[in-house]
């Protein structure tokens, strides 16, 4: 099986162009494509085709009647395309099939390409069908032979291509031409038809294709360029409310997702059924219950960094607030499993000068079925805090939106106040990804942030996902999270350099849980909207304005944090992509350049304690 | 007493506890436990092998407690008092080297073996402080704490991304 690369300036160079790592499949993050905005197919254009990227649909379309048109009236056009002389510049691609499309549903014999065309055609591709395919030779489209030309053979055998082949007396420099394209890959939506030979094979495999039949495609790095080509192209569709080829390209996804590997998949996979679900109007994901939500969380918290990232960094803020307090009380606004307190817990016991006595206020969303979450929780940390010797209390909120706490629910009652010595208690205040949800709904974010700063905390600690998901327009949403997502199932993905190692069972189990988890924001980001795209992340640089607006001001997390957080990062097997970076006080966790996550402290400002 | 230090002539015996002059180790088990802890952990636990004695004393708390601060850096210099009675109520120096330091030591000198081309900034954290080590201990040991009702607990996971996958090399 040789590979036969024609010419040097192919496709190789146009992945490193646009700085894809080579041959792993994965999806890295493109930060422009130049696709749809600027007009032109990137790609096709280095062929020498001018095929805009809103257009590909459009031109799949015509290819596909194109076949049609060609098959059904077989016998009597094909004489007459051997010995026409018009020529239409292919380079046009869209134009020139409406024109082949036009004169071969009228009788006139149509088109020739011109020999510079077809010397164009030498740095083109065409469809190739890879012999190792058998769905191909089941198909009925295509005569079985047609595949055996595609097969890794140097030159094809006059007699194969003569068979279901336009025979041609003027340019047997074609059919040459045509093989070493064998090896390639697929093209969908473009065609490099600069014979009408291969048009009828180009168009017939166009028809599978569009049948939805899978294709072996060998090199998976261009079929990654596809792919991302094929998600922008049809989240631009959507925005522009154009379904049918937002719909055609939904299936182009699925069919070109399922031959990538690892995290390009599985992105590729959810984004693809995000989408699905937006096209279709199916209704949003069922709000599922909070014991498989918070199920999919702690696989997510086991499988990643990220969660413990945001524990320990906001934990050593906060320890570093209660330095020298006697009483201290923590709101957490998720309490969820109680994952972050432990170590506190443990960080308060061995503190120098002794603990403090704590107190613990968890809010969580109301329970489904009868069993009190919120209690076992507290329970199971009043049991370890009596283990190491901790003066513990607990308090649980049920609440289905935080914008429905009143602070007076969370200030110490007032006839207690007296009976504790050691005097005021310390108050802190954390919200771990919980204050993107609020932004749903208008007016929400600013009274939590209202509440928060009513009970004068000492410190406030914020951790976000380092994200734009709420911008104006579905596009730019679509887009921002398309590299996150993509970013972020890289870093689950547990090789470092890209082949998956082996896992220990359970790994993998947690590693596919903490998949659903992300599938779900996708699937939130992209298929909801109003009052249920609850996943609405926002940069640092936004929740830095918002806090700032509630009238806090911004506490640095110290040398320690990032200490701790940098030896906790050096713990985990793929140490080396994850980066930890300060930002004017804040750190962030990321992969590779990009940052995910971000941890930050606030405290009241000046200005508004005077109030 | 240090008699072992005596020069001595006579011929030696095996496990001579009868030993006028000699003094086999197996006499003193304070001794012996100085010794082991001065191992690292898996030369510790594998001293555990040798006879019920060394088992025994490869097993009391103070030797794993020597042997987790030989091989952690620790941060603050006092409470140490505080620090045994944490640790042993969540569960004791040695399954904090089972669990948290032992595979934290070992994931690192794996990444150590893999070259120098790791990145300046994150080669200033690796090692183990005793901080980071006793919150995810704190962690594994709420995660093991039942439930009220008895409920299907998950299996403890926090510590899995220490554990080491099979080697395919």
């Amino acid at each position: 099986m040789k590979r036969q690369h024609e010419d040097a300036g192919r496709e190789g160079d146009c992945p490193v162009a646009m700085g894809l790592e080579t041959g792993k499949g994965k999806m890295v993050p493109m930060m422009t494509t130049g696709d749809g905005e600027c007009g032109v197919d990137e790609l096709l254009a280095a062929l020498g085709y001018k095929v805009r990227a809103s257009d590909m649909a459009d031109v799949a379309h015509k290819l596909e009647q194109l076949d049609v048109a060609m098959s059904s009236d077989d016998a009597s056009h094909f004489p007459q395309f051997a010995s026409d002389t018009v020529h239409y510049d292919p380079s046009d691609l869209s134009t020139w099939l409406d024109s082949m499309l036009c004169e071969v549903n009228s009788p006139l014999p149509t088109l020739l390409p011109s020999p510079t065309a077809t010397a164009h055609c030498s740095n083109g591709h065409s469809l190739s069908i890879s012999s190792n395919s058998t769905v191909t030779k089941d198909s009925t489209a295509a005569p079985p032979s047609a595949s055996g030309v595609y097969d890794f053979e140097p030159v094809p055998s006059p007699a194969a291509a003569s068979v279901g082949r336009v025979v041609y007396e003027t340019d047997p420099q074609s059919e040459k031409i045509l093989s070493p394209r064998d090896s390639k890959r697929i093209r969908t939506c473009s065609s490099s038809s600069s014979s009408g030979g291969p048009t009828k094979e180009v168009a017939s495999f166009l028809k599978q294709a569009t049948a939805a039949l899978p294709v072996v495609v060998v090199d998976t790095q261009e079929t990654g360029i596809r792919l991302v080509h094929a998600l922008l192209a049809c989240g631009e569709a959507v925005q522009q409310e154009n379904l049918n080829a937002a719909d055609a390209l939904v299936k182009q996804i699925s069919v070109l997702a399922a031959f990538q590997r690892g995290p390009m998949r599985k992105v590729a996979g959810y984004f693809a059924e995000a989408l699905a679900r937006r096209i279709y109007r199916h209704n949003p994901l069922p709000q599922a219950d909070r014991v498989a939500l918070d199920f999919l969380h702690s696989h997510f918290y086991e499988s990643a960094p990220y969660l413990k990232f945001a524990h320990f960094t906001a934990n050593q803020a906060i320890l570093e607030a209660f330095a020298g307090c006697h009483r201290v009380h923590v709101v957490d606004f998720g309490l969820k499993q109680g994952m972050q307190w432990p170590a506190l817990l443990q960080a308060l016991a061995l503190r120098p000068g002794g603990p403090p006595s704590f107190r613990l206020t968890g809010i969580g969303p109301p329970q489904t079925d009868n069993s009190d979450e919120l209690q076992e929780v507290g329970w199971k940390l009043t049991m370890l805090s009596e283990n190491i010797g901790i003066d513990f209390h607990f308090r649980g909120f049920l609440a289905s939106s935080l914008a429905d706490i009143e602070p007076q629910m969370l200030l110490e009652p007032e006839g207690k106040k007296g009976e504790r010595d050691g005097g005021d208690e310390a108050v802190a205040v954390n919200s771990v990804m919980e204050l993107h949800q609020l932004l749903a709904r208008p007016g929400a974010v600013e009274k939590v942030l209202g509440t928060a700063r009513a009970l004068r905390p000492r410190i406030m600690t914020v951790v976000e996902e380092e994200a734009n998901h709420n911008g104006r327009t579905f596009l730019e949403r679509f887009t921002e999270s398309l590299h996150y997502y993509s970013s972020m199932f890289d870093s689950l993905d547990n090789g470092a350099n890209g082949e998956a190692e082996e896992e220990i069972e359970e790994q993998r189990r947690h590693r596919e849980m903490a998949d659903a988890y992300l599938g779900r924001q996708i699937c939130n980001v992209v298929a909801s909207e109003g009052m249920d795209r609850t996943e609405r992340h926002e940069t640092l640089g936004r929740w830095r304005e918002r806090m700032a607006q509630a009238g806090f001001e911004p506490v640095h997390l110290g040398s320690n944090a990032f200490k701790q957080a940098n030896m906790l990062l050096a713990l985990y097997a793929s140490g080396d992509g994850f980066r930890v970076e300060e930002a004017e006080g804040c750190l962030t966790l990321g992969w590779h350049t990009r940052p995910l996550i971000a941890t930050s402290a606030w405290r009241i400002g000046a200005a508004a304690a005077i109030r | 007493m240090m008699m072992l230090l005596l020069p001595h002539r006579e011929e030696e015996e095996e496990g001579g506890a009868a030993g006028r002059r000699r003094f086999p180790i197996n006499d003193n088990a304070d001794l012996l436990a100085e010794v082991l802890g001065r191992l690292d952990g898996r030369s510790l636990a594998v001293a555990g092998c040798v006879c019920r004695l060394w088992s025994a004393v490869g097993r009391r708390e103070a030797v794993w407690e020597a042997v987790c601060h030989r091989h952690v850096a620790v941060g603050r210099a006092g409470a140490a008092g505080g620090t045994r009675s944490v640790v042993a109520a969540l569960g004791g120096y040695r399954r904090l080297y089972r669990l948290c330091i032992g595979p934290a030591l070992d994931r690192l000198a794996g990444v150590r073996r893999q070259g120098p081309a790791v990145s300046s900034s994150s080669s200033a954290a690796r090692h183990v402080s005793l901080s980071l080590a006793l919150s995810l201990f704190s962690i594994d040991c709420y995660e093991r704490l039942g439930g009220v009702g008895g409920r299907q607990q998950q299996p403890p996971a926090s510590l899995l991304f220490l554990c080491k996958p099979v080697d395919v090399s």
